[in-house]
């Protein structure tokens, strides 16, 4: 909102010039952005917060100026000098819906003569960014500018049966607003009516046919009171807003409408001629309740210390509030001691309680008097819960490459069903998303780490390594406060190069083993005990060949790893293999961790023995490895594959693997026999089992 | 006798004078000290057959000139082998300016980097870490923030919603409702998180971005407190020259209400392009818990006070890094994301 140096210096005499003021006014709660040059004038940016309407106005900032630097605001002059006629013999008020509109007053100037406005009004006007219509619209508009009271001029000719009736639209009614729209109204909205038809919805915009032009003669000015929450329902249903409706949908001051009306009544006549019939026509079934709505509040010294540690003079409270135009009441016997009994001005809508008052008190007397204190000690803080594995889990997988990815919640219907296993019913849809292609909350964060991946690729990187924790929705299961479930999940996704740096071995990209070995760590570093892997042949967005289902050790599922299916990544530019892993990052967390327990160092040797078999391809390690540690031999301590071969000299469906098997018994050394009986046992059960040869 | 040994002195200079490889030098030693034919083992054994004076003389004398020869031999062998061992390692010689073999390690989040650094400040400082959920009932999200049922920010122009009820929350606010409701006071609580607003994307503007939420509830806490802890905060965050200022402000959930700014990092708060010239920078808004958020979980304003405030923790990225577009923070393009550490 812009405010006019010049003009403000007309209702509050302050002597800071306009830099200081600013300065001032943005420490007391009404920031300014910017103090523009403007002719001879300067320009105050304000910045406003959305409680304080009552500064949508010079007179509001004025008040603001005098409280804060001891002054008085002169009311702009609004004597009139009214004929004989009353406007109650011309005209009449009729409030139907009271409860939208609480006050309405009508006022008639005879005899004027619509022209240009004088050049000091165009000014004025120009400065503050409005244009010149003629000299009765823009003596409204430089009202509204002064004193916040948004006005409308009616040609009083063009009102069927001279007269004013203020109602709620009918269902279906139309009306043309002022600039050549036709719109279509509903019940909830408030219209001015003639005897005949709408001509003005209320507080928003006037009619077409009912407003100033050059031919008219006797004007009907408006100055009302409407409700904000239905201005803001109408204003918003119609995609109409306008000066007037910014103001009452913020709340205006009901106390100032036949000052203001008085104010413009005044200018006209001056201006444009004619004479002010005289007596307002003044409907206001709403009075009692809006006097109702300001009680007095309560301030208290001990409460204004115990919030903000100040002490505070009463009698220096007392004085900023009458500053600001609160009625206060000090020292009635019904009084307690140190309390001031305050009743709020009109056109201070947001101020309702004590701690309002103690606000507007602390912020005239400066914030910057606060005395800074440290509450004292109360124990030690804490981390979120897992924050120490969350933690971990970032340092070892950005230690193996990984950059960390945050992407949006809500992603790409298509994309998030392609790549999560969650139900279709499990889905939340936003009502109003800004992309319409971004309308779904991301039930996994593949498919944000694909579009990630893609966007680098895109970008001409060739090696990309990306994770991202975060949560993930899911509407089929619900909190009991009709919530859904928010599970934290972890994801990564990997291509290119193993390590493109090394100048030895370039060539060399990553696959399935990388990522697998990525989540055996992590399950290491987090004292887990190790993962499960399962080819997951079934994972619809994975290589059915190359995927495997993860669970922990106990079973429970966590998510899968594997190999982007190549149906997937069609359009992609390149051909390496695309890794992708995805888990349930929160019951990761939850999972037991393995208890560290000492066990003595090996007194006697290990002895390793190696092994090379021939066997078939479709044996799986996991059904060797379970198949050797199901003989229970007493002395193997371990086994490890070191090599898988395949060659054109092998049988066709076979490759030969090399297992190495370490032996050691922890009371003595183990003897050649031992060892070579255990060893024929591993090759009889394989060959037995599978069909294994020795090489 | 004593010339005899000064020719075999001789001798063995000038033999070993024109020895030139290591081989020559083994065959030297052979021929003079060799134990089975080396020259003065010979000599020695012809010691049998003088007098026991001459004896005992010569010997000392071939004794002498035994270990000269040994002392020479030696000298001309470690030669060499230091000579061999050089010619070695020449060989196994490497360029050391090739690069190393290390994966480069990838970066967090600049986000992450703040958020944990931010952490770190207030558990330091006796805040529990807390978190809430990113869909929220309009009770959490509004009512319970005192936020007026006509208030701009509840509607569907502002607000992500998924039923009439449910929306994803505007403000980590929401998370002083459950920090309050699961425990009494005395209450620390820091709720980093996202937040969701109805924004179209620009270069200062996402419909995603982090927020920062603290909240501190006991007996006789005032504004004085509020700014003491910001205070700390910035000195801790930006460096102990970082000043503070409170500018009086509106949130619906506080009263009274105030606008944190600080002293810009860049310039100290001469003026800067950062703070735009104004030497200050505004982190959040903050105050005291209004009374009616208190009362609505149960809490008698006149026996607990407490402060909140909350920062925005993308612009704070943005203006730290220098950031010229927030676009980029969910990009999620790695040629973005390795330059932060
Ligand atoms: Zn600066």
């Amino acid at each position: 909102m812009k405010i006019s140096y010049n003009w403000l210096k007309e209702i509050v005499e302050t002597d800071l010039d306009p830099r200081e003021l600013a300065s001032r006014l943005t420490m007391a709660g009404l920031a300014v952005d910017a103090v523009e040059p403007h002719g001879d004038d300067q320009i105050l940016e304000f910045d406003l917060t959305s409680n304080r309407p009552d500064c949508l106005s010079h007179l509001g900032i004025a008040r603001e100026v005098a409280a804060l630097s001891g002054l008085q605001v002169r009311m702009p002059e609004a004597e009139i000098k009214p004929v004989v006629e009353r406007t109650g013999d011309v005209t009449t008020v009729e409030i139907r819906d009271a409860d939208l509109c609480p006050r309405y007053t009508a006022r008639v100037i005879r005899g004027v003569k619509i022209g240009p406005s004088p050049d000091w009004l165009v000014r004025r006007l120009e400065a503050l960014g409005q244009r010149s219509v003629n000299n009765v619209a823009d003596i409204t508009n430089y009202v509204m500018l002064e004193t916040g009271q948004p006005l409308h001029a009616f040609d009083l000719d063009r009102l069927q049966g001279r007269r004013i009736i203020v109602r709620r639209a009918v269902d279906g009614e139309k009306m043309t607003t002022l600039d050549g729209e036709e719109r279509e109204l509903t019940s909830s909205m408030l219209v001015i009516a003639d005897a005949e038809r709408a001509v003005a919805i209320g507080g928003i915009k006037g009619g077409e046919d009912s407003g100033i032009s050059e031919t008219t003669v006797d004007v009907l000015l408006e100055a009302a009171w409407f409700t904000p929450v239905q201005i803001r329902q109408t204003s918003k249903a119609l995609a109409l807003s306008t000066e007037a409706s910014y103001r009452f949908e913020r709340g205006t001051d009901p106390g100032i409408v036949s000052y203001a009306s008085d104010r413009a009544s005044a200018l006209i006549a001056r201006i444009a001629g004619g004479e002010v019939l005289d007596g307002l026509i003044d409907a206001y079934p709403g009075r009692s309740a809006v006097e109702a709505s300001f009680q007095p509040i309560l301030f208290r010294e001990s409460r204004y210390e115990a919030l903000t540690g100040l002490r505070v003079e009463l009698a220096e409270a007392e004085r900023i509030l009458t500053a600001l135009g609160c009625r206060v009441r000090q020292g009635s016997s019904s009084l307690a001691s140190g309390t001031l009994e305050v009743v709020s001005p009109t056109w201070r809508i947001d101020v309702r309680i004590e701690e309002d008052l103690i606000e507007e008190v602390a912020r005239i007397a400066g914030y910057d008097l606060l005395e800074t204190s440290l509450p004292g000690s109360a124990g030690a803080g804490a981390y979120l819960i897992g924050e120490d594995d969350r933690r971990a889990t970032r340092r070892l997988l950005t230690s193996a490459g990984f950059h960390e990815a945050v992407s949006f919640s809500f992603v790409n219907a298509g994309l998030d069903a392609q790549m999560s296993s969650a139900a279709e019913e499990s889905r939340l849809v936003l009502l109003d998303p800004i992309d319409a292609s971004q309308s779904h909350m991301r039930t996994a964060l593949a498919g944000g780490l694909l579009r990630a991946l893609e966007h680098n690729l895109n970008h001409g990187s060739r090696n990309v390594r990306l994770f991202e924790i975060g949560k993930c929705f899911q509407a089929n299961q619900l909190e009991p406060d009709g919530r859904p479930t928010e599970i934290e999940r972890l994801a990564l996704i990997a291509t290119g190069a193993r390590n493109e740096f090394d100048w030895q071995d370039a060539g060399s990209r990553l696959d399935f083993y990388d990522l697998k070995g990525i989540l055996e760590a992590l399950a290491d570093q987090l004292g887990l005990a190790a993962l499960r892997f399962d080819p997951g042949a079934e994972i619809p967005w994975l290589h059915p060949g190359r995927a495997a289902m993860v669970s922990l050790a106990n079973g429970d599922p966590l998510g899968s790893v594997g190999q982007l299916h190549p149906r997937l990544v069609a359009g992609f530019k390149v051909r390496q293999p695309i890794l992708l892993a995805e888990i349930d990052f929160q019951r990761l967390l939850a999972a037991a961790r393995v208890e560290a327990r000492y066990n003595q160092l090996p007194k006697f040797p290990t002895v390793v023995r190696d092994l090379a078999l021939l066997i078939e391809t479709s044996v799986t390690w996991q059904s060797i490895d379970e198949t050797i540690r199901s003989l229970n031999l007493t002395h193997l301590v371990d086994l490890r594959i070191f090599d898988i071969y395949r060659g054109r000299e092998l049988p066709e469906g076979r490759h030969s693997i090399a297992l190495s098997l370490r032996y050691r018994a922890a009371d003595r050394t183990l003897t050649d026999e031992e060892i070579t009986a255990a060893q024929e046992q591993v090759v009889r059960i394989l060959t037995m089992r599978f069909g294994a040869e020795l090489r | 006798m004593s010339d005899r040994i000064d020719q075999l002195r001789e001798d063995f200079r000038r033999e070993s004078g024109e020895v030139t490889g290591e081989q020559e030098a083994t065959a030297l030693r052979d021929r003079w000290v060799g134990r089975k034919s080396g020259l003065l083992t010979a000599e020695m054994k012809t010691l049998g057959r003088l007098s026991p004076e001459d004896r005992r003389l010569t010997g000392q004398l071939l004794n002498h000139l035994k270990e000269e020869i040994e002392q020479e031999l030696e000298l001309l062998e470690s030669r060499f082998a230091a000579a061999r061992e050089l010619a070695q390692l020449a060989s196994e010689q490497i360029d050391v300016t090739l690069p190393g073999r290390h994966l480069p390690a990838g970066h967090l989040h600049p986000i992450t980097l703040l958020r944990q650094r931010i952490e770190d400040i207030f558990v330091s400082m006796g805040y529990h870490i807390e978190d809430g959920p990113e869909i929220e009932t309009d009770f959490y999200n509004f009512d319970a923030l005192n936020i007026p049922a006509i208030h701009p920010a509840r509607s569907r122009q502002d607000t992500f919603y998924i039923t009439g009820k449910l929306a994803l929350r505007s403000q980590t606010s929401t998370v002083q409702i459950h920090s309050m409701q699961r425990r009494q006071p005395p209450l620390r609580v820091i709720a980093p998180g996202r937040v969701f607003r109805r924004d179209t994307p620009d270069a200062t503007h996402n419909p995603m971005f982090y927020q920062v939420e603290g909240l501190l509830v006991e007996r006789g806490i005032t504004l004085g407190d509020l700014k003491g802890t910001i205070e700390e905060f910035v000195r801790r965050m930006f460096g102990p020259q970082t000043r503070t200022r409170f500018r009086p402000s509106y949130f619906p959930f506080v009263e009274p209400g105030a606008e944190i700014d600080y002293s810009c990092f860049k310039c100290g708060g001469t003026g800067c392009r950062v703070c735009k010239g104004s030497g200050w920078i505004e982190m959040g808004g903050s105050g005291m818990v209004h009374p009616n958020v208190l009362r609505g979980v149960g809490i008698d304003p006149d026996e607990y006070t407490g402060f909140a405030f909350g920062l925005g923790l993308d612009r704070l990225c943005a203006l730290m890094y220098g950031l010229d577009d927030i676009r980029l923070l969910y990009e999620n393009d790695i040629r973005f994301l390795e330059q932060f550490r």
